[in-house]
């Protein structure tokens, strides 16, 4: 399957989607002007990675998926989103796998850190959260 | 800093390229009076969600100068007042109204519980809203909001928000 690359712009964040690692990252900045228009295709790629790549995994280990949230600034309906994203990844964890999410979140930066202490408690599911210093 | 200093002023059609200017002035203007990363990002988030509901949810009346959105940033010496007006059908009135009279009685935790209640049951309107922006600058600016609608005709209002963002207790 071939990994999802999208550039990011002044509105929305770039996105990193790597199949043959397992690694899934969305970082930078969110408010895209047509939030459903953005993230639906995101979804729809992980439910296609979902069908054609975990569930042909038929080893006995199944995969260790790593999910890398970098976002230093999302709006809310943006969060919804980031939500409905978020529980495609539990799905992923009742079917066996491992999942690890790593929050990043500059220092300085309470309402990041808060929004992710927040997420991960509605889902429920811990995160790594990961301090980024400034000029680091 | 002088005491009921506008520092952005707005009146007319709203892009979304324009609420992306208006951010830009808004930071640079914050940095430029060394207010710290806590401060500008609530008065981001709370004008990001406030100018998105104008952009998304304005009811626009063609044939009329007035009544255009307004929005306003004063920089008081205790707060930051944000003030945003925009035309809207009576008809949605009432919901507008109940969601701000319900996040004003709620505390921290309550508005964090009805943010979590919204977020798992809402769905996300074709204008692209999650029901979550009001209930968000609440939650970030943790005071309460005020707002008016003001009659226009017998179809329209103009309703105002405004929203403080206190500068007390806080490393600027």
């Amino acid at each position: 399957m071939e990994p999802l690359y999208i550039e990011p712009s002044e509105f929305t964040p770039r996105v990193f989607f790597d199949p043959e690692n397992s690694v899934f990252e969305i970082s930078g900045f969110s408010r895209p002007e047509n939030t459903v228009g953005f993230y639906k295709p995101l979804i729809k790629w992980l439910v296609d990675y979902e069908e054609n790549v975990l569930a042909k995994n038929t080893n006995f280990n199944k995969s260790n998926l790593i999910l890398n949230l970098k976002l230093t600034y999302f709006n809310s309906a943006t969060s919804k989103f980031l939500m409905d994203l978020l529980m495609v990844f539990m799905r992923f964890h009742s079917k066996g796998n491992t999942v690890e999410i790593n929050w990043y979140y500059d220092e300085d930066d309470d309402e990041i850190f808060e929004s992710g202490e927040e997420i991960s408690e509605m889902i429920n599911f811990p995160f790594n959260f990961i301090p980024i210093t400034p000029n680091s | 800093m002088e005491k009921g200093e506008v520092l952005i002023n707005h009146y007319g059609p709203l892009s979304y390229e324009e609420i992306g200017f208006l951010l830009n002035k808004m930071t640079s203007l914050l940095e430029r009076y060394n207010f710290g990363i806590t401060i500008r990002k609530k008065v981001y988030s709370a004008m990001v969600e406030s100018l998105e509901n104008i952009y998304k949810h304005q009811d626009i009346i063609r044939d009329s100068n007035n009544y255009q959105p307004k929005f306003s940033l004063t920089l008081e010496n205790d707060k930051i007042d944000l003030s945003c007006s925009n035309s809207l059908l009576k008809a949605k009135v009432v919901p507008l109204k109940e969601r701000l009279e319900k996040v004003n009685q709620l505390d921290k935790v309550g508005l964090k519980e009805f943010y979590k209640e919204v977020i798992l049951r809402g769905n996300v309107t074709q204008k692209g809203g999650a029901g979550l922006g009001i209930i968000n600058i609440a939650k970030v600016t943790e005071n309460k909001l005020e707002f008016t609608f003001d009659d226009i005709d017998e179809q329209y209002t103009y309703f105002t928000l405004r929203i403080k963002v206190s500068l007390q207790n806080q490393n600027n």
